[in-house]
């Protein structure tokens, strides 16, 4: 007779429901009404800031473009749950994350204006040490284990949080890192952007698990489910987990259900291939407007307030545009600049013929 | 007929051969529904339907792995990377099993399928958009490489490749994709495969490239023509097996090589041919052998692209230099 | 399409008068960007773009009165604006509307070029043994010339036919010198006598033919020089390195006497003799048969008065004395018996003049009188 060796549960957790009401208790961060405008502002301020992009790209002054609309409360909630010493391992969709840890909106723009000083984060901020946008799906989840190793191995209490989309857990790659980083019990956590689409392909078509939460199980380690749009309920996991692997207790993979309400970069064309209906009803639950809603039943947030911050929101976005406008184009020396500590010989040779055949393009 | 473009050559050539031969099938990450990122499998799904055409999971190595699978099983799977930048986690696969299962079985098993990614810059595309790495593959034993430079070559090296019994990375050069419309038959004729093509006849030097750039090198010898030298243009084609019988005819007549390609200047495939054209050609030879090409940088993002890739101003001053 | 509505101008304004357009239809426009300017019934408003766009249409002309929350201007549906289907994830591809054939052979523009297949090591053979390549038919796969196929090609080639002996050594060596000469050289010979009947039988005729030479190359130096054909330069010398043609059984051999200008007559005899005997010998080492500045050629021994001596380059000249002969000759009518030494001077019009060889000879005669 065969007995039972090991069962598995995954957990889902919503404090917020589409309504703004709570469904739970509220954890003790959210009490805190400052706590919970600074998380509605960073919001605010990245979809400010996703719009602006977008029309920065439509117009001709930006390159192809990854939008974050409608999933603003996961990275918000990366951030603010994040400390000074962490360090992020972004994929593309994190700019709220970026943000709040000193990542200048200009910047973003140059990453994707085709200007590679975008991703030379200011040293004085606290994402001196983070990783760039990363584009090869989940290759970034290694070098979150990485960082961790290294935290580990220095006795420091930091932790590298890492994030990826529904396809990317599709990767070997991460597989590979929550194998690693479970078995040695490393401070990283995988949080999972699941917004249902890898561009074309929804999440049924993607794995055949229930959930991506579980897929933490087959590596030993813990997963759980959030409502993504929730960003009390996303905030208090991945506060948690973060807190935990600090702790020494190991990695944690937060599955953060969202969807995706943009198409997948700005050169792309959803309405080929998401059901309408589908978008109509994403639309009802998106993040904004149910902390709104609770700011003003909790916390007489009111018009003029909010008013007032769309528009403080709007000038940074603007200065930010500008910066990213004016900002001086690199010289082809760039190029030749950043391949080794120092420019082997037979490269300068390439790099002076590169400078004079510049002078005739 | 209609004039095609390069990208739609490839989508008709897919077609073709979905409809002949039972034992193509078509697969990649977002090829189904939505027929592709550059719409290259358009149409195909809702043609030949989900069990000929159909996305897979996110994941390059399963995709090669794959592949492989099915292909020693006398299937003849088309896979596409996305780009070129995302094939390298299947590169193990790829290297280590695609490339030498008839070798180490000596012909029992062998792998009739065909890898198919958009590669080069040059449309303003984000990082690891721009990748023009054929060297890496042109190097590996088994493998053969092809890139087309035209939407009659794509359809005809397309057939070819899906009919071929063995390994074919087939690189289609995306700033190209739709540069140009031509007639294109749909008569399933194939082109050959290790055959260079000669795109234009001359007498003083030959220039010989691949991929996107032709179309600078063809440029380029139009402007040299009015200033009274004759070039012999060659579109190289196969990268892997190379027909350097082609190439050495014509240097042997003209006296002078210019290789163009976009890819980074050492260990690029222009290497190769000028080794080659100088150890059976010496004796013919005017000038060194000169290429034109990337710099040994990491393809810039596309604010400085312009700077790195292969202009016609670089092609035509490389060949002026060699004239004297 | 997107319409934009006329908004309420200021204070519940029920409509305003197209005053005057800043945009037209196929406009791309910014956020901001002045649209139309709308005259109310208290000024003359500007009326800003809303979204950035293009412009499909205007709903009205300049005169024309619009109400408020009316249709002022449409915009292009942002996901109408490309034609068709963008299709891409990334970047912007370029589109050409018209077509382009293009005609290609495939594979090369000369295909019946015949183009040798060889291995290098077979290519270097061939090189070495003077063998055409396009000569040889290859045994090897694809018509492939091997080494052996050079091999054979060889040794057929150095088979002469019935009863021809291949030249060798010294004679082969003449053989490839004298094509070089003919190749390269411009010769023309000058014939004269010298009247040698004062010291004929008491001089050593050879010795006093050097001393000649050295005198009248005193006077010419062109006669006493070397042509460098690459660089069309020449250089005179100063001393007289004689080269002297002796022939063994084996061939002509050409041994050089150093420095002649400064040779007692005892010592330019003694070298001769050394000469004669290491010609016979072969024991000639090779540094003394290198270095003439100019040739003598006493080939009259046997037979012949006058030749027409070939040059050997580098040097310009060789002066080649016949068989000394009882002739007779004519002075202001009186006819005697003397002895004559034939004199013939060939030289390299390339590098000396008809003037200057002439000159030279005259001085030879002088000196030998």
């Amino acid at each position: 007779m065969k007995t039972v060796v090991a069962r598995f549960e995954i957990t889902f957790l919503q404090v917020l429901d589409e309504q703004g009401v709570l469904k739970t208790s509220l954890p003790a961060f959210a009490k805190d009404k400052h706590a919970l405008i600074e998380l509605y502002r960073t919001m605010v301020l990245t979809r400010a800031f996703d719009k602006k992009a977008i029309s920065l790209q439509r117009t001709g002054k930006m390159g192809t473009y990854a939008p974050v609309n409608s999933q603003e409360a996961v990275a918000t909630a990366m951030g603010h749950a994040m400390r000074p010493e962490d360090v992020l391992v972004p994929y593309y969709r994190d700019y709220a994350a970026q943000i709040q840890r000193g990542v200048k909106m200009s910047d973003i723009l140059a990453y994707w204006g085709g200007d590679e000083r975008g991703s030379d984060f200011d040293a004085t901020s606290n994402a001196s040490e983070d990783f760039p946008l990363c584009v090869p799906i989940a290759s970034q989840c290694q070098h979150a284990a990485g960082v961790a190793f290294a935290f580990q191995y220095r006795n420091e209490p930091r932790v590298a949080v890492v994030c990826l989309g529904d396809g990317g857990t599709s990767e070997g790659d991460f597989y590979e890192a929550m194998n690693v980083a479970s078995l040695w019990k490393l401070p990283v956590v995988f949080v999972v952007n699941n917004n249902q689409w890898a561009i074309s392909v929804p999440l049924s078509n993607q794995t055949a698990t229930q959930t991506i939460a579980q897929k933490a199980i087959a590596a030993g380690m813990n997963g759980v489910q959030v409502d993504g749009n929730d960003v009390i309920a996303t905030r208090q996991i991945i506060g948690e987990a973060i807190e935990q692997a600090r702790a020494g207790e190991g990695p944690t993979l937060v599955e953060a259900i969202t969807y995706r309400l943009s198409d997948h970069t700005t050169a792309d064309d959803a309405t080929r291939y998401q059901p309408p209906h589908e978008v109509q009803d994403a639309e009802t639950r998106e993040p904004i407007s149910r902390l709104k809603l609770f700011l003003e039943n909790q916390h007489d947030w009111n018009e003029e307030q909010d008013q007032a911050l769309h528009q403080a929101v709007k000038h940074e976005v603007d200065q930010a545009v500008e910066i990213y406008l004016n900002r001086k184009p690199q010289a082809i020396e760039s190029a030749f600049d950043y391949h080794y500590a120092e420019t082997p010989a037979a490269l300068l040779e390439q790099r002076a013929e590169a400078m004079e055949e510049a002078k005739h393009v | 007929m209609s004039n095609i473009t390069l990208l739609e050559a490839v989508t008709q050539a897919l077609a073709y051969e979905l409809n002949h031969d039972e034992n193509i099938v078509v697969f990649g990450e977002d090829v189904g529904k939505n027929g592709g990122v550059f719409r290259a499998t358009a149409g195909l799904q809702k043609r030949f339907g989900e069990r000929r055409v159909f996305d897979s999971p996110l994941a390059e190595s399963m995709i090669a792995g794959l592949a492989i699978g099915m292909s020693a099983q006398g299937l003849k799977p088309v896979a596409e990377f996305q780009f070129m930048g995302f094939i390298y986690p299947a590169m193990n696969q790829i290297i280590s099993h695609a490339a030498r299962l008839r070798n180490r079985t000596r012909g029992r098993l062998h792998c009739p399928l065909v890898f198919r990614a958009p590669f080069g810059g040059g449309i303003h595309a984000p990082e690891h958009h721009s990748e023009s790495t054929e060297a890496l593959f042109a190097h590996i034993p088994g493998l053969q490489v092809v890139i087309p430079s035209s939407p009659k070559r794509a359809y005809g090296l397309l057939l070819a490749a899906m009919r071929n019994p063995d390994p074919v990375i087939f690189l289609e050069p995306k700033r190209i994709y739709r540069l140009v419309k031509q007639p294109v038959p749909d008569d399933g004729k194939a082109l050959p495969l290790g055959t260079c093509f000669t795109l234009k006849t001359g007498e003083d030097v030959t220039l010989i490239s691949w991929g996107a750039s032709m179309h600078e090198t063809m440029q380029a010898a139009a402007a040299l023509e009015e200033e009274g030298i004759s070039c012999e243009v060659i579109d190289v084609a196969s990268i892997k097996p190379l027909d350097m019988n082609t190439i050495l005819t014509s240097v042997e007549k003209t006296g002078r090589a210019v290789i163009i390609h976009e890819a980074a200047k050492s260990g690029g495939v222009g290497a190769e041919i000028s080794a080659q054209i100088m150890e059976n050609s010496l004796d013919a030879l005017l000038a060194p052998v000169q290429r034109v090409t990337g710099y040994d940088v990491t393809m810039p993002y596309f604010e400085l692209e312009k700077y790195y890739l292969p202009s016609v101003l670089r092609i035509k001053q490389s060949v002026l230099s060699i004239m004297a | 399409m997107t319409i934009f509505n006329l908004p309420d101008l200021g204070e519940g304004l029920p409509d305003a008068e197209i005053h005057e357009w800043f945009v037209k239809v196929g406009d791309e426009v910014t956020v901001d960007q002045p649209l139309v300017s709308m005259e109310t019934a208290k000024a003359v408003v500007d009326v800003p773009c809303p979204e950035a766009g293009i412009i499909e249409k205007l709903y009205g002309k300049p005169g024309d009165i619009i109400q408020t929350g009316a249709p002022l201007v449409a915009f292009v549906e942002q996901k109408e604006q490309a034609a068709e289907d963008q299709g891409t994830v990334v970047g912007k591809l370029e589109e050409n509307a018209h077509a382009a054939d293009d005609d290609f052979i495939i594979g090369s523009a000369s295909p019946n070029a015949t183009r040798v297949k060889t291995t290098p090591a077979a290519r270097l053979k061939a090189k070495r043994l003077n063998i055409d390549l396009k000569t040889i038919s290859g045994t090897g796969e694809n018509n492939l010339i091997t080494l052996d196929d050079i091999q054979q090609a060889a040794a057929k080639q150095s088979i002469p036919p019935e009863g021809f002996e291949p030249l060798r050594g010294v004679r082969r060596a003449m053989l490839s010198s004298m094509v070089q000469s003919h190749q390269t050289v411009v010769p023309v010979s000058i014939f004269d006598e010298a009247d040698v009947s004062a010291w004929m039988g008491k001089d050593d005729i050879t010795v006093r033919i050097i001393r000649a030479i050295c005198n009248a190359a005193k006077h010419e130096p062109a006669l006493n020089a070397w042509f460098d054909t690459e660089h069309s330069a020449r250089k005179c010398f100063n001393e007289v390195h004689l080269g002297l043609a002796m022939d063994n059984a084996d061939g002509l051999f050409v041994p050089v006497i150093h420095d002649a200008q400064t040779q007692s007559d005892q010592a330019l005899r003694e070298q001769i003799n050394a000469f004669k005997i290491s010609v016979q010998d072969r024991t000639v080492p090779a540094e003394q048969l290198k270095g003439s500045t100019i040739t003598l050629s006493n080939f009259g021994k046997f037979s012949g008065r006058f030749a027409s001596p070939i040059i050997v380059p580098p040097s310009v000249a060789i002066l080649a004395v016949g068989r000394l002969y009882e002739g007779v000759k004519s002075c202001d009518g009186t006819i005697s018996s003397c002895h004559l030494l034939p004199l013939s001077l060939s030289f390299d019009h390339r590098a000396v003049t008809g003037g200057e060889a002439t000159r030279f000879l005259g001085a030879v005669i002088e000196s030998l009188k």
